[in-house]
């Protein structure tokens, strides 16, 4: 994708050269043939260039492609509504294993024009959320010229009379590791893929590099507890310990403990996540607020490399992100 | 358990003037680069004697326990009279001296509180 959330940004590469592009989203379905979340989006360029997908792939996801390719050189709207129906016995046939159905919104871009309803609503959106906040693409499905970005803050509750598509892009997880070993080289490296954002935490400076961290989107040294306070992470970020130092580890958690983060975890055994809970049990915090840390670390996957370690990390984080794992 | 032990707990787990000191007229920070540990050492003077040290630390018992240790020996001392702090008196404090590769916990405070002084009182390093 040429970014993280499927949107158009006019200055990248693969989009630079194309001279107009239809952008497919997924706004419906039930059943078999996604696959994907309502929102996922595919770009298909007039130059037969192929970025994301909003079906699981095969003979369904070739119909939209058809689709994307006939607004493109049909003239005429710039935006259709694909509706696909199949029965369990259509949907066998095409080498699905149930049936279901799909709306697949296709509008046509043009990647260079500014005055591009959907360019100009994409740019307002990686805009926000470039400066961290959620933002909601409104699509009015009668009316495509009037497409839009407002901050997510900003939706009115009320009903409207009109069709509209509300597409809500949030940032990406930060991930905030504390301790920059072997474990968090991998995790920036791992992270990435996953399109986290990553701070690594130290307070060592020979440790914390950017030759070590070529994959980090921060590197920060100093005091970890006064840099993870400054972070304010929120429920939208993890803050994972993996110093297996208590150095930082108490006095990051005691920072952190009785923020919003959405996970908090750390590395060490069962013993060791013990002890450290009964120390920060003696200073006064609850055991509901001991509870929020996971430890140990991760998915049980049965790994000791820093590699298995990194992914299992991961793996909790995602699991719990998608309401997975409490 | 050894005697440093007992007096490196208690002062972990009870360190005295833990905190950021509002109005500080020095703040220094400390670190050993390779075990991590991150002490920062603040002062507020009052007519060249030491009103108020506070210290925070991302740090080791022993570092944390040296930093409570000396902070509460200075409050109230004359800032030229600082020098008079040294290593001596802090291993004699913990009750015995670390082992050679964990100096460094120890030491790191007691050479942030000199460097803090000294940036008031020059004679204090």
């Amino acid at each position: 994708m040429p970014n993280a959330f499927g949107l158009i940004d006019p200055n990248d590469p693969e989009l630079r050269d194309e001279q107009a592009v239809a952008l497919a989203t997924l706004i419906g379905g039930s059943g078999g043939g996604s696959g994907k979340k309502i929102g996922a989006k595919m770009i298909v360029g007039r130059s037969g260039r192929i970025i994301g997908g909003v079906t699981i792939g095969g003979c369904v996801d070739a119909q939209v492609v058809e689709a994307a390719d006939a607004l493109m050189t049909d003239g005429g709207a710039g935006q259709r509504l694909l509706s696909i129906s199949l029965d369990d016995d259509e949907a066998f046939e095409i080498g699905l294993t149930c049936g279901g159905t799909l709306d697949v919104l296709l509008t046509r871009v043009i990647p260079s024009s500014e005055s591009d309803p959907t360019v100009a609503a994409h740019r307002r959106a990686l805009e926000l959320l470039e400066a961290g906040e959620a933002a909601v693409i409104v699509t009015p499905l009668d009316a495509p010229a009037e497409t839009q970005t407002l901050p997510a803050s900003e939706i009115p509750d009320a009903g409207t009379d009109s069709r509209v598509f509300l597409d809500r892009v949030a940032p990406p997880l930060t991930l905030v590791i504390v301790g920059a070993g072997q474990i968090a080289m991998t995790l920036t490296r791992l992270a990435r893929e996953l399109d986290m954002r990553t701070v690594v935490v130290d307070g060592r400076d020979r440790y914390a590099t950017a030759a070590r961290f070529p994959d980090a989107g921060e590197i920060r040294v100093g005091m970890p507890s006064e840099i993870v306070a400054e972070l304010a992470p929120g429920k939208n970020a993890a803050v994972v310990l993996v110093a297996h130092d208590y150095k930082y580890e108490l006095p990051v958690l005691r920072q952190v403990l009785r923020s919003p983060v959405g996970y908090i975890g750390l590395l060490g055994s069962r013993k060791r996540g013990a002890a450290v809970r009964d120390l920060l049990a003696a200073e006064g915090f609850t055991a509901n607020e001991l509870a929020r840390v996971h430890t140990p670390i991760g998915l049980d996957l049965g790994g000791k490399r820093p590699e298995e370690v990194a992914l299992s990390i991961l793996a909790e984080v995602v699991a719990v992100r998608n309401g997975k794992r409490p | 358990m050894s005697a440093v032990r007992a007096v490196v707990l208690e002062h972990f787990r009870h360190p005295r003037n833990r905190g950021r000191l509002d109005g500080a007229d020095a703040s220094v920070e400390g670190a050993n680069p390779l075990c991590g540990d991150r002490v920062r050492v603040e002062l507020r003077a009052e007519q060249g004697t030491i009103a108020d040290a506070r210290f925070t630390a991302d740090a080791c018992a022993l570092c944390v326990a040296s930093a409570s240790l000396l902070t509460e020996r200075v409050r109230g001392m004359r800032l030229d009279a600082v020098s008079s702090v040294d290593e001596r008196w802090l291993f004699a404090s913990l009750e015995g001296e670390p082992p050679a590769p964990r100096r460094k916990c120890a030491t790191l405070p007691l050479d942030t509180l000199r460097r803090a002084a000294a940036s008031l009182h020059p004679s204090a390093q």
